[in-house]
């Protein structure tokens, strides 16, 4: 265990740098100078995530005197993957806020320490199905929100919309349909044509045959790799469909109209988890007590509304702009899709080579 | 064609590629400062139709950009000297030796200039992970020095370029030593080639973002990637407000540099001043 | 007279050889290893096996070039070239327009002006490059007021060829500064007197701009066409952003293994060959610039 000696004095005198320049995210009010506190490293996305996130732990310090700082994402959740495995074990995270696909890789790697349900309490309200778990059955993830990849389109640019998406190879639709690089959003955008033509990620041949018909068609106009990639292309005007998460929708549907296609016969929405995980070698007591109180039904309600994504506490209220958006109870079944993440993960790699290989010379010509 | 004719078709087309050039490089400049008051978090039609002080309020009363900015100041300005004085003598090495591999090392002394700087984040990461380096500065400063010396080696090289050695041998046989040949002669006519590097090795530096999102550590970012990280939900134009405040930082630097110093004293001349 | 030069520059050659030595001393001991390590950890890297599913290359297995193996597709060669091409049309497109305005401030413009030109040269390289792509995606854009600038170049604004102009576009923007502030010391070492010398001879203003300035400015030409030949092909984020997804760099390439899909060793080993190629290329260019620069001298 020298790692985790070495990381949390690593944290210690990280954070007493802070306190002493009185700087940045870790707010100078939170670091007090109390011996017996624990100090957590906390990986957080910016903009709107860590602004509710900061929220949240002044009222979590009202009670508790952990130290939160934070680390901002800045590429996708996947860079910081790469940041860890880089310097494993000498990680100086403690708590990450990412999402399942990348719940999957850590949790192949071993980075992360089971959760402890004697301290997280809430999570025992949570949907068992939003929960990852390693091969010993082990919950590993507490889920803080539903999040979803879903078709839509403006309504404004397209008052017609569009019915199915086999609709998007005709001539209408060329240059207006806005999609995924195939590996963002973990390959989803390849899985839903696979649904689109009856198949699913595991046999994604007959998906490979919709892309390629709707690259040759020219509907394609451009493919995102980030979000504000995307809400930029979509505020553009110039195209109309696409195919992104909720937070992506969320952002565009705050100054066009948007409707979203998440009830088609003929295909899926597909719903993913985002929320905390628990780096090995962490201070654990303090870490979960941390996550625990993210995952108060209470607390759950308030961090998901300004996010646009789904709460997962049964007992919380979902933003009422992004309600339609998500499906009810009896709803599941048929519209809804939970992808294999673990699959997935393991597919990019190939999806990826084959998007270069196959499908980028069709459209460049 | 008589002579005439042809020297105005030649200052034509000499004056004409002056203007586009002047155009097309204000085009963008010009948009980006509107960009910086427009209200919006997307991009939208061209001309904006909301318009704020919010980026720049944003980033005058946040201490997030501050201690980026702090950070981004140290490590840019650290391996721009480091660059600037190495690189430049490297390239007088380089362009006075001939010594065996001088091709291959000065290939290699540019090679980081080619390779993308995602790589470059990372291997510096690795490395200096196995070297038991963990915190931010020294990190984030190796990793900047990599992908500026380059630009110094160039630039200097390209200011050398007209330059006969038989200056530098003159010296010699007027009888100063080597180092009085280099600090009096040589040094001074490369100068606006060292100064060009070193203007570039800055730049390249405090707009960079893929090294310094490897080499970070929570406590030490620089400035684009703490706006970078702003950026995921909406865009964020901050950046945008952060542009503006540089450009005009610089014209009034260089201009007060110019009133104080002397810009033709601070830039060199080259060997044959200004001629007109 | 012929005697007396020759011994100066035998004497100044051992002399100064040994001077260089000292001069080299600095990168060899502080900045090689700084570059070596990491270049290093990438090429072991590189050699590693991927395991579909894991991050990074797997530790410990047996060393293969199945990485780089891999790479010899058609699809992978396109995108070499592409990058390689549109590098170039940016390079010669900042040569065509940063020469005339580095000749200008050397030669032409009064003091206040060409202190201005290059105040603003230097402050245009402060635009931060994200800024400077949205930028040129509102002014070129299909929604911006220059969109339809791409019939000047035969582009229909709709085509996907549009697209490319925008990469290049953007590119350009940096490169112009960049090569003509490079251009400027280059042109500053040149003799004004040798064009005049030729102008009162009769010839006419071109061909003594041409045969005189212009050939004796080459090598510095090639010195800065290959500082931003290389910033071009090692750019990420303009083809990331204004290629739309269609023209993709293989520094796009090689982001998505870093970033994305965790497969270091596949990203490692299409930098190493980038990397070679480019060096490759670029050492010839400097046999070039030192033929070119040996004339010159003579």
């Amino acid at each position: 265990m020298s790692s985790s000696i070495t990381r949390r004095s690593f944290t210690k005198g990280a954070l007493a740098g802070v306190g002493l320049t009185g700087s940045g995210l870790a707010m100078p009010s939170l670091v007090r100078p109390a011996a017996a506190a624990d100090r957590l490293l906390v990986v957080q996305w910016g903009a709107q995530w860590i602004e509710i996130s900061e929220e949240i732990v002044k009222k979590y310090n009202e009670t508790k005197d952990t130290r939160i700082a934070w680390e901002l994402h800045s590429g996708g959740s996947a860079a910081i993957v790469a940041k860890i495995k880089a310097i494993w074990p000498n990680a100086p995270y403690n708590v990450l806020s990412v999402w399942d696909p990348v719940f999957r890789d850590m949790i192949a790697e071993d980075w992360l320490e089971p959760i402890d349900e004697s301290i997280v309490t809430n999570l025992a309200t949570i949907p068992d199905i939003f929960i990852q778990k390693n091969d010993a059955g082990q919950k590993m993830t507490v889920p803080l929100s539903t999040a979803g990849a879903f078709w839509g389109y403006r309504e404004d640019v397209l008052p017609d919309g569009f019915d199915s998406i086999e609709d998007l190879l005709r001539p209408e639709f060329k240059g207006k349909v806005v999609v995924p690089y195939p590996i963002n959003l973990t390959g989803l955008f390849i899985v839903t044509c696979a649904i689109q033509r009856g198949g699913d990620e595991k046999n994604a041949e007959p998906g490979w045959e919709f892309v390629k018909e709707l690259a040759a068609s020219g509907a394609i106009g451009q493919i995102c790799t980030s979000n504000s990639e995307f809400i930029n292309a979509m505020a553009s005007g110039q195209y109309g469909v696409g195919f992104w998460n909720n937070g992506g929708w969320f952002a565009t549907a705050e100054n066009f109209p948007v409707k979203i296609k998440n009830r088609m016969e003929d295909n899926k929405g597909f719903l993913y988890n985002e929320g905390f995980c628990v780096l090995k070698g962490s201070p654990l007591e303090a870490a979960f007590d941390f996550a625990n109180f993210f995952a108060r039904p209470d607390i759950n309600e308030m961090y998901n509304i300004p996010l646009g994504s789904g709460p997962t506490q049964p007992g919380a209220t979902a933003n009422p702009k992004i309600a339609e958006w998500y499906y009810k109870p009896d709803e599941l079944e048929k519209y809804a899709y939970i992808a294999d993440y673990a699959f997935l993960g393991q597919a990019k790699n190939e999806w990826n080579e084959r998007w270069e290989r196959e499908i980028v010379p069709l459209m460049r010509s | 064609m008589s002579k005439r004719y042809a020297d105005a078709f030649f200052f034509t087309g000499y004056y004409g590629l002056i203007a586009l050039a002047i155009l097309f490089a204000l085009i963008p400049i010009v948009i980006a400062v509107v960009l910086s008051f427009d209200n919006r978090t997307f991009i939208g039609p061209f001309p904006p139709t909301d318009w704020s002080f919010r980026w720049y309020e944003e980033f005058l009363t946040s201490d997030y950009y501050h201690q980026g900015l702090k950070t981004s100041l140290i490590v840019s300005s650290t391996a721009t000297l480091f660059s600037t004085v190495i690189g430049a003598l490297t390239a007088i090495a380089i362009d006075r030796g001939r010594f065996w591999g001088r091709g291959v090392l000065q290939s290699l002394f540019i090679s980081p200039l080619v390779i993308p700087t995602v790589v470059i984040g990372f291997g510096v990461l690795m490395f200096a992970s196995r070297l038991g380096i963990v915190d931010g500065l020294p990190r984030l400063i190796m990793g900047h020095i990599i992908i500026t010396f380059p630009y110094v080696v160039r630039t200097t090289l390209a200011a050398l370029i007209g330059l006969r050695p038989s200056y530098f041998e003159a010296a010699l046989s007027l009888g100063a030593t080597p180092y009085q040949a280099l600090w009096h002669i040589t040094i001074p006519l490369a100068r606006t080639g060292i100064i060009a590097g070193a203007i570039f090795a800055f730049v390249m530096s405090f707009d960079e973002v893929a090294v310094s999102l490897f080499l970070s550590d929570p406590f030490t970012y620089t400035l684009p990637v703490a706006l970078l990280a702003q950026m995921r939900a909406n865009l964020n134009l901050t950046i945008a407000a952060v542009s503006v405040i540089f450009i005009i930082v610089t014209i009034v630097l260089i201009w007060a540099l110019d009133r104080i110093a002397g810009l033709d004293k601070i830039v060199g001349q080259g060997v044959y001043g200004r001629i007109r | 007279m012929a005697f007396a030069r020759t011994s100066a520059g035998s004497r100044s050659g051992t002399r100064a050889s040994r001077v260089n030595g000292v001069l080299l001393l600095p990168a060899l001991v502080l900045f090689l290893p700084l570059l070596i390590g990491p270049l290093a950890v990438l090429l072991d890297e590189s050699l590693k096996p991927y395991e579909a599913g894991r991050i990074g290359g797997t530790e410990g297995a047996e060393l293969t070039f199945e990485n780089y193996t891999e790479l010899a597709d058609p699809a992978y060669v396109h995108y070499f070239l592409d990058t390689f091409r549109i590098g170039l049309i940016v390079t010669l497109a900042a040569i065509l327009l940063g020469y005339p305005i580095a000749h200008f401030i050397v030669r032409k413009a009064s003091p206040w002006l060409a202190k201005l030109l290059i105040a603003s040269l230097i402050g245009m390289l402060f635009l931060s490059l994200i800024v400077r792509i949205y930028a040129i995606s509102m002014a070129y854009g299909p929604l911006g007021p220059f969109n339809d600038v791409s019939w000047l170049f035969g582009i229909d604004p709709r085509s996907p060829a549009k697209t490319e102009l925008m990469v290049i576009f953007g590119l350009l923007h940096t490169v112009l500064p960049l090569v003509a502030i490079t251009l400027i010391s280059t042109i500053q070492n040149i003799n004004p007197r040798l064009e005049d010398a030729a102008l009162s001879l009769g010839a006419p203003r071109w061909k003594a701009f041409t045969s005189i300035t212009l050939i004796m400015s080459l090598p510095g030409i090639l010195s800065a066409g290959i500082i931003g030949y290389a910033f071009c092909i090692s750019n990420l984020v303009v083809p990331l952003i204004l290629g739309k997804g269609f023209v993709l760099f293989v520094s796009n390439l090689i982001y998505f293994r870093f970033s994305e899909i965790s497969n270091f060793p596949s990203g490692a080993a299409i930098s190493i060959l980038m990397m070679l190629i480019s060096l490759t290329i670029f050492y010839g260019l400097m046999r070039l610039v030192r033929d070119k620069n040996g004339e010159a001298r003579e």
